[in-house]
């Protein structure tokens, strides 16, 4: 009797008797949910055009926000580090293409996705030789976010909203816009779009493999750079930070592997969902640290009932 | 240059120590963990133990003259690669320092039948200090049950009736080392009348702390006692001050008190506490050594010579200095084996004398070990973040040791009982 009280009747009493604290949940949710859909769509763009499941996301995220603190360190000043961190990125998607991608051009998916797990491991030992294995200080102020806090007090309690979060929000937001815009509005964003539908297709129509494959690399650096700086704003830049990219893997199969409204929705209902989760059932009954595996068990409800994600595509083979 | 020698460096690290065992002198190899998420915590003090052992070498040409060895072999804080870095480095070294209570606790067995000491200074299974169970294994100065009971003692102003009622909130990181003070504090939570809240941190969960510090907010403790490493620290501290704790009420085990974690907060940090068994002396003889011997000729990689990490790699590195002169003394040979270090280790008497022969006042409470004794219990100072740096806030501290031993002792049985046979020196009183 006292666990179905625990489960179906203290949570919503606690929600209603201190809906301050429900706000401040969601809101924490909310914004880890932004900076998950971001790392996911990272995944989703490379995906959709090229069809492979690019595990180096993740350490992309860490390796951009590493190079841009540590050209920081070296003296340059924030807004040039900034514009050089995408030059780097730049120059990682166009190595990624000629050095990895180019030569496996037709090899089966996996021998695609074990060289982005190669592409993860030499980016872990490169950067820790390069930048070493200390966690480093986000360059926040020198970018011009607004740190502090502003402090609300909805019915009569207590709201926290961190000016680091909101601005993260925001972009992030900007961002999501910005790539819909490209995909939908310009040449090479339909040019994106059509490889992810039909290759052949679209190489029969003069679109370059090479071209697209460098730009959605680029793209997906881009992301994780704004990635980096939200992350690294909030708990510093270190190593850890590419296992929270992981932390999308979940968001990709909740929301689909090729829709970017499912990373978006996935990224945001995960990140809520879980947060509400532990708070009010997870560390109650379970002693907490559920979000290790929250995220993964309400994905696989729903690949139990839809296969391709919530958003995916549903493919059918006929034999 | 400077990173064409860090891609040498990364290469012999990652050829392995194949050669290591093949080089003179004493082989002491160390299970480095410089990359990882818990990198932050590993660097400095690694380098610390790495400096000093350079120091001795060059300054006397090693120990009673025989060079250290001191590989380093790289887990990433892996148990897996720890393991597997024991087995790889056992046959010729006379010590192993597993560097992770995971990596300890798996090693643990091996070692009575491997016959190499386990030296695991602040860190691993708190019962190793029952050297009569444990005859392998040394976690000197201070074992994390002692650290416990300290900042307990730190948190109720010396009276423990006075925790009574108090709720005491435990952020851990959901692993063995994070777990390892659990039995204590619910055992003294019982005695004094105090409530535990546990809020455990997953290893992926470390940089996104939010939902344990929701779970504080609502909880509302009177102390939050971190037991953490690596990225979790920084992340922990960050999170502390988002969330408006008062920072005065918030401990940190002696893995939590890292420099560079309270730099990032600065100011906002001011009067977080941190136990530690280890303090900085910047004017300290020893400093001026490897200043002289390591630093000014590039030996060394580290930055902040200062710090408080660094420094305790320095004291680590001396507490298995002066195991082996021990038995260099004892046993007549500069080439000592691992039995003879074991011997060593049982009998450490790092004196405020000897501290002041070894131009090391002050950075380590005087302390000694015994044959049932393996951890020595010096006491520990409490640290206070000042906005700047860390300083020392009161005098030693000591462990409540009459509430802690009956535990060590049970513990220590069950484990024997849970591994039998395992072997007990029974000649030890």
């Amino acid at each position: 009797m006292e666990l179905l009280n625990k489960i179906f009747v203290a949570p919503f009493a606690d929600m209603v008797s201190a809906p301050d604290f429900l706000m401040q949940v969601l809101w924490e949710g909310l914004v880890s949910g932004v900076l998950y859909a971001l790392i996911a769509l990272g995944f989703v763009l490379i995906y959709r055009s090229s069809r492979i499941f690019n595990f180096a996301q993740g350490i992309m995220v860490v390796f951009a926000a590493l190079t841009l603190v540590g050209l920081h360190e070296m003296g340059v000043p924030a807004w040039i580090s900034v514009a050089l961190t995408l030059g780097v990125m730049f120059g990682l998607a166009v190595t990624v293409e000629r050095v990895v991608l180019r030569p496996l051009v037709g090899q089966p998916d996996i021998i695609l996705f074990m060289a982005t797990i190669g592409i993860t491991l030499f980016l872990i030992g490169f950067g820790e030789i390069i930048f070493g294995g200390e966690n480093k200080q986000m360059i926040t102020a020198d970018l011009g976010i607004p740190t502090g806090d502003v402090v609300l007090e909805p019915f009569g309690g207590l709201l926290i909203l961190q000016h680091i979060d909101i601005t993260a929000v925001v972009v992030a937001g900007l961002l999501v816009l910005g790539l819909l815009l490209f995909l939908n509005r310009t040449r090479m964003g339909r040019a994106i779009r059509a490889l992810g539908d039909d290759h052949q297709a679209a190489l029969s129509v003069g679109i370059s493999l090479q071209t697209v494959w460098v730009l959605v690399w680029f793209i997906a650096g881009i992301i994780a750079l704004v990635t980096g700086i939200a992350w690294g704003s909030r708990a510093g830049v270190s190593f850890a930070l590419e296992v929270i990219a992981y932390k999308a893997l979940p968001v990709l199969m909740l929301g689909g592997l090729e829709s970017i409204t499912g990373a978006i929705i996935g990224g945001l209902m995960i990140g809520m969902l879980e947060k509400l989760f532990e708070i009010y059932w997870g560390g109650p009954l379970l002693g907490g640290n559920t979000e290790s595996w929250f995220a993964y068990v309400l994905a696989l409800i729903v690949l139990l009932f839809r296969p391709q994600g919530l958003f995916g595509e549903k493919i059918i083979e006929r034999v | 240059m400077k990173t064409f020698t860090k891609l040498t460096l990364a290469t012999a690290l990652s050829l392995g120590l194949g050669g290591a065992a093949m080089a003179e002198g004493i082989f002491a190899p160390n299970l480095t963990y410089r990359t990882g998420p818990f990198a932050a915590t590993g660097i400095p003090l690694m380098n610390g133990q790495k400096d000093y052992m350079t120091m001795l070498n060059e300054r006397d040409g090693g120990i009673g003259g025989v060079p250290i060895n001191f590989e380093e072999c790289e887990t990433g804080y892996s148990t897996e690669k720890g393991v597997e870095c024991y087995e790889r480095t056992k046959a010729n070294a006379v010590v192993t320092q597993p560097w992770s209570t995971g990596i300890t606790l798996q090693v643990l067995p091996k070692t009575n039948t491997d016959m190499i000491p386990i030296l695991a200074p602040g860190y691993g299974f708190s019962p190793m200090a029952n050297g009569k169970v444990f005859q392998w294994a040394f976690n000197p100065p201070a074992s994390y049950w002692d650290g416990a009971s300290m900042i307990m003692q730190h948190i109720a102003g010396g009276d423990m009736s006075t925790l009574s009622g108090k709720k005491i909130a435990l952020l851990h990181l959901d692993h063995p080392f994070g777990k390892e003070p659990i039995p204590v504090l619910e055992a003294m939570a019982a005695e004094y009348g105090f409530e535990l809240v546990l809020v455990p941190v997953g290893l992926k969960e470390m940089q996104n702390q939010s939902a344990q510090w929701l779970t504080i907010r609502r909880e509302r403790p009177d102390n939050v006692v971190m037991w953490g490493w690596g990225a979790m620290n920084a992340s922990a501290i960050a999170e502390a001050v988002k969330t408006k704790y008062p920072m005065d009420q918030f401990y940190g085990v002696w893995w939590a008190g890292h420099d560079a974690d309270l730099k990032q907060v600065g100011e906002a940090g001011t009067g977080y506490k941190s136990i530690s068994w280890s303090m900085p002396q910047p004017d300290a003889p020893v400093m001026a050594d490897i200043k002289q011997h390591v630093a000014d000729t590039g030996m060394t990689e580290q930055e902040d010579p200062n710090s408080v990490f660094y420094q305790r790699g320095i004291v680590i590195s001396m507490i298995l200095a002066e195991g082996i002169a021990a038995a260099q003394a004892e046993f007549g040979t500069g080439e000592i084996n691992a039995e003879q270090l074991r011997w060593g280790l049982e009998n450490l008497d790092i004196s405020e004398a000897r501290l002041a022969e070894l131009g090391m006042t002050g950075m380590v409470p005087p302390f000694s070990t015994s044959c049932s004794n393996h951890t020595g219990h010096s006491g520990a100072w409490m640290l206070e973040w000042d906005g700047e740096k860390f300083v020392q806030s009161g005098d030693l501290l000591q462990a409540d040791r009459s509430f802690i031993e009956p535990l060590e002792l049970a513990q220590s049985a069950e484990y024997a009982d849970a591994n039998a046979p395992w072997p007990i020196n029974e000649d030890c009183e």
